[in-house]
């Protein structure tokens, strides 16, 4: 790569950088270190995920497991175990304390009662009805506490036709149900059947995104209703159905069958609204193409030197280039361009183009598909503090994603990634319900925590 | 909660949204920018899109294949209800001026521009800091203010993200290449996390009266979810790869070919489920196979796919509605695939009030999907939809800065204030009288 020269406006970034950089965040204060939350999640991840961004920015977070621990503990790709815990938990257990409590005895309610006392929030993930039946549901816990917020979050909600179903909430299943799975994935080749060609089909995300998307409309909701609250003094029941929160997202196509009838069918790495904007082959991988007003699309057609061949001289809007016949057409003329180069030559032509091109500074969007190794490899991310490990008195140095938005004020932070199955009964018991050692003993003996 | 919930969407306009009174201005296009304040303004919040006129938001041209609906972007109209659309021209002086007037009386601002265009336009934090020295402020874009992308000026967008993060990468069947999602997730689900940050900076606020600058980058933010990754490629040595539908984490979760052609969802990892499953396949015993009986033995790579293929062959001989039914009766988590058609006809969606229709003063009946948090005391609701650029101008200038009509016409004659370009999803509707939807009609 040739050697980087500032750009004008680099007072601009190093100003900022002095104002928010995550390094920093340490020194700054916390934003929500007022509140407390209790975390009874069960099997899912978007309880955890949710309290996660919660203890992230300062609530002191209690999080309940039945003795034993939470089965989303084992969660972990071929079922790898640092120190006791899988992969994904050594992520979301982070800045929480653990305790345990049998939920399923009448003591250890009692005990859950004696925290919500005290407590301004609650989230919880079982099947509907689950919570009722032990007693402890939000109209019971509402009347100890009127300004209680009590978030769950679900396969199938709190009311409506389904919400009976006695089934926990998973993300492979949410993302089926969301609308967004059916329309994501491979083209069938023409003449080809599923059994020859059985990655040509409807494909999830890799990620937990399901989970991921209604653990943060979870906090969205709970930090709206913690507003209400301080300027009311009242509390209230938050209902999360994490399919209809991923399909929140999943923007036109809803309207498109009212309308049209039309059912939004998979397109491969083409976008149905969009051009220019998908991914391309390169020499030694591929890259995403992108560029939503005509002058990147011409500038584009100019780095890859077809301008005056292809005629974009004479283009007077993209919308023609929207159109399904005409997507694919120019996909297949661009695919052999882009696979004369490497991604990071073409990355770099982009960029270059910004300063010297005839469309210049007007530039397409040029990103190499990478695999997760490389993003938490590259530096521009760990300079920017979003790979930072954190060092944690249990578990060791361990990288975690953080600092996904940087702030002058009051920024997120990671303290410690997770703790042991109950490591923090003794803390937590004896700094809310005032038990020491003595009638802990007695608890553990009587199989409560 | 049985009952708190009890006629919830027939009483949802008995009671406020959760963000009543808190003002919000956004200078946004595409969609990173736009999703995140129209998540603040179907809680309640009064947000103030404002444009560049006469052509504003370029999102008003995006469409799938060909189809608009009215003259207008569909797109352009999921993204941005409920909100009051202004045209102010931000080069020009006076309208940098009439933007700190309204900045000294507003919450939150919100914009996606390339790094330092803000403080050019005299409109940049610290400028309207002395204004409003309790503002909460963020700033989006793809590579944040600083770093050497940033720095490069590089153009960015939701795809680009999803390359660079590594999403893309871990999306598609293995060996396959690189897939990308049919919906733009990292934009969408960058504006809602930019909103967590605005709500805990609104709570800092009222708890000490300051405000802060937030900054954000949807790459980064979308790395954030890929949680496992990170700690699994940093202990075990290797890098993550792709597996199709099969859940890496959990087992068995998958995706799988039905008997009628279609596709049925299932997951069933706790002790009860893997029984339930076990039972439903008419297989018992593998429920105590020492390969299957714990959760993390069954997760090993050889009993993963092994499990899964007797999954899948017993998949072929059901329906996918039949295996949903099979999880209802025996206690694992079962779906059959949903599309279009089934988010609109869905009588669970309906009878939630998650999918409905809204009634819209300029493009008539159309279907929405609802904000996805039931509210008990504050239910959020989506009211109307887009309008054409400038369309509220002088609803706003003479409620929030008291301007009268003469006022309000000396602007436009001097291009600060503007209206819509005589462009499809720029104007009205065709069928618009004039007068439909304007808050004040002159």
């Amino acid at each position: 790569m040739t050697e980087h020269k500032r750009p004008k406006w680099a007072d601009w970034a190093d100003h900022i950088r002095a104002l928010d950089d995550p390094a920093k965040n340490f020194e700054k204060p916390e934003a929500l270190d007022d509140l407390t939350v209790i975390d009874l999640s069960s099997r899912s991840m978007a309880g955890p995920y949710c309290t996660s961004l919660l203890a992230e920015l300062g609530a002191e977070t209690i999080r309940i497991e039945p003795p034993g621990g939470d089965l989303v503990r084992s969660y972990s790709p071929n079922g790898v175990m640092h120190r006791g815990t899988g992969m994904a938990y050594l992520q979301e257990g982070r800045n929480k304390y653990h305790v345990t409590l049998n939920l399923e005895t009448e003591a250890g309610r009692d005990m859950l009662r004696s925290l919500v006392g005290q407590a301004d929030i609650l989230i919880e993930t079982f099947p509907a009805g689950k919570m009722d039946n032990w007693g402890i549901g939000y109209e019971e816990l509402a009347k100890l506490n009127p300004r209680l917020i009590y978030a769950s979050i679900t396969g199938y909600g709190q009311f409506g036709p389904e919400s009976g179903r006695n089934q926990y909430d998973y993300d492979n299943v949410a993302q089926a149900r969301s609308g967004v799975q059916y329309a994501t994935g491979e083209v069938l080749p023409e003449g080809k059947t599923i059994a020859e060609v059985p990655y040509a089909t409807s494909t999830k995300a890799g990620p937990w995104i399901a989970w991921a998307v209604s653990g943060t409309f979870g906090a969205l909701g709970i930090l709206a209703a913690v507003y209400h609250r301080e300027m009311t003094g009242e509390g209230q029941a938050i209902d999360i159905s994490t399919p209809e929160a991923y399909e929140r997202l999943n923007d036109y196509m809803l309207h498109w069958y009212a309308d049209q009838g039309v059912i939004n069918e998979r397109f491969g790495n083409l976008d149905t609204c969009l051009w220019l904007y998908g991914f391309y082959p390169t020499k030694d991988g591929g890259v995403f193409l992108g560029g939503l007003r005509l002058e990147m699309w011409k500038a584009f057609v100019d780095i890859i030197g077809k301008y005056d061949e292809w005629g974009a001289e004479q283009w007077t809007t993209l919308a023609p280039f929207m159109k399904k016949d005409w997507q694919l057409k120019y996909q297949a003329m661009i695919n052999p361009e882009t696979e004369q180069y490497t991604s990071q030559e073409l990355t770099m032509k982009s960029i270059e183009y910004a300063k010297r091109g005839r469309l210049a500074p007007i530039t397409p969007v040029v990103a190499e598909i990478v695999p997760p190794w490389n993003t938490m490899h590259d530096e521009v991310w760990r300079d920017r503090g979003v790979f930072t490990p954190v060092q944690d008195p249990v578990y060791g140095s361990i990288i975690c994603a953080q600092a996904q938005w940087k702030s002058t004020e009051t920024p997120p932070r990671t303290k410690w990634v997770c703790r042991p199955v109950g490591y923090d009964n003794g803390y937590v018991y004896l700094k809310y319900l005032g038990y020491g050692p003595a009638k802990l003993r007695e608890l553990t003996e009587q199989g409560i925590i | 909660m049985p009952d708190v919930f009890k006629d919830y969407v027939k009483k949802k306009f008995s009671r406020p949204g959760p963000l009543k009174g808190v003002r919000v201005l956004e200078v946004c296009t595409l969609l990173f920018g736009p999703s995140g304040p129209s998540f603040l303004a179907e809680m309640g919040a009064e947000v103030i899109k404002i444009e560049l006129p006469p052509v504003g938001d370029v999102t008003r041209s995006l469409n799938p294949f060909g189809w608009f609906y009215k003259e207008q972007s569909p797109m352009f109209m999921h993204i941005n209800p409920n909100k009051y659309y202004m045209a102010l021209d931000l080069h020009i002086d006076l309208g940098q001026q009439i933007f700190k007037e309204l900045a000294a009386k507003a919450d939150i601002i919100e914009f996606n521009l390339r790094p330092g265009v803000t403080r050019r336009w005299n409109i940049g934090y610290e400028q309207i800091k002395e204004v409003n020295p309790g503002i909460i402020y963020i700033e989006k874009n793809g590579f944040g203010q600083w770093g050497l992308y940033a720095e490069q000026d590089r153009p960015s967008n939701d795809g680009a993200s999803q390359a660079l993060s590594g999403y893309a990468w871990m999306s598609s069947f293995p060996k396959r290449p690189p897939l990308k999602q049919a919906i733009w997730i990292c934009d969408y689900y960058g504006g809602l996390m930019g909103e967590v940050a605005i709500l805990a900076a609104l709570h800092h606020r009222r708890k000490t009266g300051r405000g802060q600058f937030i900054e954000m980058s949807q790459t980064e933010n979308i790395m954030r979810v890929m949680n496992w990754v990170w700690p699994y490629q940093q202990l075990t040595g290797k890098g993550v790869e792709a597996a199709g539908n099969r859940d890496q984490c959990i087992c068995p979760a998958d995706t799988f070919l039905c008997a009628d052609d279609r596709l049925a969802a299932l997951a069933a990892p706790a002790p009860e489920e893997f029984l339930g499953l076990c039972r439903a396949m008419g297989r018992e015993e593998l429920a105590s196979d020492p390969r299957f009986q714990e959760h993390s033995v069954r997760l090993q790579d050889e009993n993963t796919l092994e499990i899964l293929k007797i999954i899948a062959a017993w998949a072929r001989t059901k329906t996918a509605d039949e295996i949903e039914a099979l999880g209802k009766e025996f206690g694992f988590s079962a779906t059959r695939l949903h599309n279009a058609k089934d988010m609109n006809e869905d009588p669970h969606r309906r009878q939630r009030g998650f999918v409905k229709e809204i009634d819209d003063p300029l493009y008539g009946y159309y279907v929405e999907h609802e904000f996805p948090v039931m509210m008990s005391k504050t239910p959020p609701k989506i009211k109307w939809t887009v309008r054409p650029v400038g369309f509220d101008n002088e609803f706003i200038m003479a409620k929030i800065l008291g301007r009268n009509q003469a006022q309000i016409d000396e602007l436009y004659l001097h291009g600060v204030l503007g209206k819509w370009k005589d462009m499809q999803g720029r104007r009205p509707p065709s069928d618009w009288d004039g007068q439909a939807g304007a808050i004040i009609r002159r």
